[in-house]
């Protein structure tokens, strides 16, 4: 008898000690007890509540993790220590994820919502001042770039996110001491909004003309995926350097559905796949419909795990942006991407692993910043906290999310007919000293196979890696 | 300054060109500080540049001076003349750049010396044609190029790294961030007392000079603007130095509104340079006593590891070396016996504010360990996938059960044994959940999907 069932596994003690609560849910944290609790074991108890929640999501059991949610709701807290804040934004991703189960309820939440853009670009401000990342991938870039460029006299930056000067203000200094003075040098941004590049050119054109160099802005206002690489008019006679800082993972999104129909690991349990169904969204364009063809005809299981790296289609979009900037035959590429493989196929890998690297970047702000700070704050939920959503609750070609390490990234850049250039000792210098004169402590490069992985204590949270165009005979 | 014989007298060793001792060796001034009431002479730069402008018409060899001409010519035999120093007082003369950017082009910053005017062009505003054939360095002036090839590669310092150095202070500058140094003080230091340490450290090694040629320029040395906070003024760089918590604060929240002032358009002053002292660690900053601070987070560290055997939380050595709000919380949680007299005023403090606060990272290996029955630290995520098995089968009564099994775990968490063991008087009858709902209702899917 089902109920008997359910009693007896009920019969120990924790979940009997849930049912002790008697006030109605709503009233706010009513369990003393609760709030007794040591941090420690608050934590520990909450990744526990979490995985079981996200399984219950995983497999579809919305009421189970109902339940879970609730647990978690008394003990989470955006304003807590590093631990409570980290599940706060996992669960709403779950539950955001769950409510794509129910699409016209979870339209209706989200019709009214007002996304700020000015907002957006100061949360991406904060993160530049806040965390060394942006910092340590802007040092390492230009260091980069200043030795390939060495004797060069018209170089030509291709920037696939400028919304920060301070990036390229610090390169034309150094341009400055060449001892073969400065080449003339032109940069193009690329950007979402307009606003940004006209606050980009205002600045680079003022600092530029100040340090007497040859200097010129192009804007493009444009998607990465939608980039036309026409646009950038590069010259022949150019030396091209590209710098992409945290851009080329959004290029990975595919329609997983067509994948997922071919992968052995289906899940065939009922309520699953009719979550899983209506979590895809039917091709709206002729692009999602070519994804789709060019996908089945690759055929092969994207499972990341078991397949070896070569036999792993080459998502489309990726593949063809890689070929339209290997015809301007670019010096040097700088990719700086997270290293962490939130792209898994199944949602409790991404889940597991997100939680790794988004606890240690949690904990590494926690370091810099005090937790009464809105700034951290506005990080955390709408930098950190949008990530992580994307990576739970979107699929197919929503989920840009898509991060992964390098040794995806290595196989997949060198099929595409480029080649790794060893960062040299010199720009670990400058990096670490960098983080030296900031103070940030807990903060580690390392080396692995000539690229470099910044990591937070010993979890690897960025890597950065240089590349160049081999020219097929 | 060395003083410059203009003319020769008669006396009869002119040739070798050697100075006569003053009698009172004058000091060497500043540079660039002339006598006011010398003579200002602004020569050409093709003056200054230029070489040999004495030629000997026999052979056709060229001198730099008159005097040294005349004597040549003695030895063709032909007539010569030395001209004699002029009897009345000769006026001092000081000499200008001619490049009109240059600081010594105002006659107020003239240089005295003849030949110190013409290396100073040289090297400032010429080109550098003389190269090293060992290293790479180019050198404008002949001399310096000199200089250099005898001394490069004769002295050698070589870090653990394996970096060579033939300058000493560099090689210092260098060990300063070298890997191998960090690392080893980083693990032995607790994070506060290393922070005002390493601020000070960095306070004079940011100023070497052969710190990476390139972004040295960007590096504003702070001894000089100790009190400018404002980058905006200072030109933009990608780093400035950490600066006191309490002005970086002000100046983030002032570009903060301005940035919200300006809306879209965001004020990319200064803000975005100036970076933000961690505020959290009320460590007393100590910079009379740097040392003494130093030497007591060593101590600290050796009585840690002398008491690892007694403190059997395994991730409070783990976690010791790592953040520095561990230590300070390992402080107050298992070790408060041996080390608390070294932790004064820090450690009350922290006792007031949060009690054992582990970091997210730490509890997350914690929460592996302890949730399933191997070591592998992975393990986090095979205790997700194994609970995915039984829901599967039997969607909710299982299901409910055997990952809030995970529940049982909560015995280990000694404060909730506790509660448990305080509650379990209570009678059947007020088993509820909060939902209010009753478990009986739980083993019923109340199917919400049947909505759909």
């Amino acid at each position: 008898m089902v109920q008997e069932e359910g009693s007896s596994s009920f019969g120990s003690s924790p979940l009997h000690l849930f049912s002790m609560m008697s006030l109605s849910p709503g009233v706010g944290s009513p369990y003393p007890w609760l709030r007794e609790m040591r941090s420690e074991d608050r934590g520990l108890f909450l990744i526990h509540l979490l995985i079981a929640c996200a399984n219950h999501v995983a497999s579809g059991n919305v009421e189970n993790a109902n339940i879970g949610l609730e647990y978690i709701s008394h003990l989470a807290s955006p304003d807590g220590d590093t631990m409570q804040r980290i599940v706060a934004y996992f669960t709403e991703a779950l539950a955001d994820r769950m409510l794509k189960g129910w699409p016209g309820l979870h339209k209706a939440l989200n019709s009214t919502k007002i996304t700020s853009v000015t907002e957006e670009i100061i949360v991406q401000k904060l993160f530049f001042e806040f965390c060394p990342f942006l910092k340590l991938a802007y040092v390492i870039t230009n260091q980069a770039i200043l030795e390939a460029m060495e004797g060069e006299k018209v170089v030509h930056i291709i920037d696939l996110n400028s919304f920060e000067p301070a990036q390229w203000i610090s390169l034309l200094q150094a341009l400055r001491e060449r001892p073969e003075g400065p080449p003339h040098l032109r940069i193009t941004g690329i950007h979402e909004q307009k606003g940004v590049l006209e606050q980009m050119a205002n600045r680079l054109n003022q600092e530029a003309e100040k340090l007497d160099i040859p200097f010129q802005f192009n804007p493009i206002v444009s998607r990465l995926e939608n980039l036309d690489v026409e646009s950038l008019r590069v010259k022949s006679g150019e030396a091209v350097a590209i710098s992409s800082v945290l851009q080329l993972h959004s290029l990975l999104a595919v329609d997983d559905e067509m994948l997922r129909r071919n992968s052995p690991l289906v899940n065939k349990s009922p309520n699953a796949v009719h979550f899983q169904r209506v979590l895809q969204m039917n091709p709206r364009t002729l692009g999602d419909f070519l994804d789709k063809d060019v996908i089945n005809t690759c055929g092969a299981s994207p499972d990341s795990e078991s397949s070896s790296p070569l036999s792993l289609p080459i998502p489309p979009k990726i593949a063809s942006f890689l070929n339209a900037i290997s015809v301007l035959s670019p010096k040097l590429m700088v990719v700086t991407e997270q290293e962490s493989n939130h792209n898994g196929f199944s949602l409790m890998e991404r889940i597991t692993e997100a939680l790794n690297f988004y606890a240690a970047l949690f904990d590494g702000l926690e370091s810099t910043a005090p937790r009464a700070s809105i700034e951290r704050q506005k990080i955390e939920k709408m930098l950190f906290g949008e990530e992580i959503k994307n990576i739970i609750s979107c699929e197919g070609l929503d989920r840009k999310k898509r991060h992964e390490k390098l040794d995806k990234w290595i196989p997949r850049l060198e099929l595409a007919g480029l080649g790794k250039v060893p960062l040299s000792y010199h720009v670990m210098l400058q990096a670490r000293r960098l983080l030296h004169s900031y103070n940030y402590d807990g903060y580690k490069i390392k080396v692995e196979n000539g690229c470099f992985v910044i990591c937070w204590q010993d979890q690897p949270l960025f890597s950065a890696s240089a590349w160049r165009f081999i020219r097929y005979s | 300054m060395t003083e410059e014989v203009i003319s020769i007298g008669s006396t009869q060793n002119p040739v070798s060109g050697s100075n006569p001792q003053p009698a009172v060796k004058k000091k060497r001034s500043l540079p660039g500080t002339p006598d006011p009431e010398a003579e200002v002479i602004a020569l050409s730069p093709k003056t200054l540049m230029a070489t040999n402008r004495f030629l000997c018409e026999i052979c056709g060899k060229g001198f730099q001076r008159d005097q040294n001409l005349q004597l040549h010519r003695r030895g063709h035999n032909l007539p010569w003349k030395l001209k004699q120093r002029s009897s009345k007082e000769v006026r001092k003369r000081v000499y200008v750049c001619p490049e009109k950017s240059c600081v010594h082009h105002h006659p107020s910053r003239a240089l005295g010396d003849l030949t110190g005017i013409k290396k100073h062009f040289c090297r400032k505003h010429g080109e550098k044609k003389w190269k090293c054939e060992k290293c790479s360095k180019r050198y404008a002036v002949q001399s310096d190029w000199k200089a250099h090839s005898k001394t490069c590669g004769t002295r050698e310092y070589k870090c653990d790294c394996g970096t060579i150095f033939s300058r000493r202070d560099s090689f210092i500058t260098h060990r300063a961030f070298c890997d191998a140094l960090a690392e080893e003080t980083a693990r032995v230091n607790a994070g506060s007392h290393m922070k005002n340490h390493a601020g000070h450290m960095n306070y004079q090694f940011s100023l070497g000079p052969n710190m990476g040629q390139h972004f040295s320029s960007i590096f504003k040395p702070i001894s000089s603007n100790p009190q400018n906070i404002d980058p905006m003024t200072r030109g933009l760089s990608l780093w400035n130095m950490s600066q006191q918590p309490p002005q970086s604060q002000e100046t983030i929240c002032k570009n903060l509104q301005e940035m919200h002032q300006m809306g879209v358009s965001v004020s990319s002053g200064g803000a975005i340079y100036s970076c933000i002292d961690p505020p959290v660690n009320p460590c007393p900053s100590n910079p009379h006593s740097p040392s003494t601070t130093y030497q007591l987070t060593w101590d600290f560290a050796k009585n840690l590891n002398s008491s690892n055997g007694a403190a059997n939380d395994q991730l409070s050595c783990n976690s010791l070396p790592l953040s520095n709000i561990n230590v300070k919380d390992m402080g107050n949680h298992q070790l408060s016996g041996s080390v608390s007299s070294l932790f004064s005023t820090q450690q009350q403090s922290h006792q007031q504010t949060s009690a054992a606060n582990m970091s997210a990272t730490a509890l997350l290996q914690k929460a592996a360990q302890i949730g399933a029955t191997t070591t592998d630290p992975s393990l986090l995520g095979n205790f997700g996938l194994k609970c995915t098995e039984n829901p599967i089968q039997n969607p909710v009564t299982t299901g409910l059960g055997s990952d809030f099994s995970a529940l049982n775990h909560l015995q280990m968490y000694p404060s909730m044994r506790h509660h448990i063991q305080n509650q379990e008087n209570i009678t059947e009858g007020e088993t509820r959940d909060f939902l209010g709902v009753g478990i009986q209702s739980i083993c019923h899917p109340s199917s919400i999907n049947g909505w759909i």
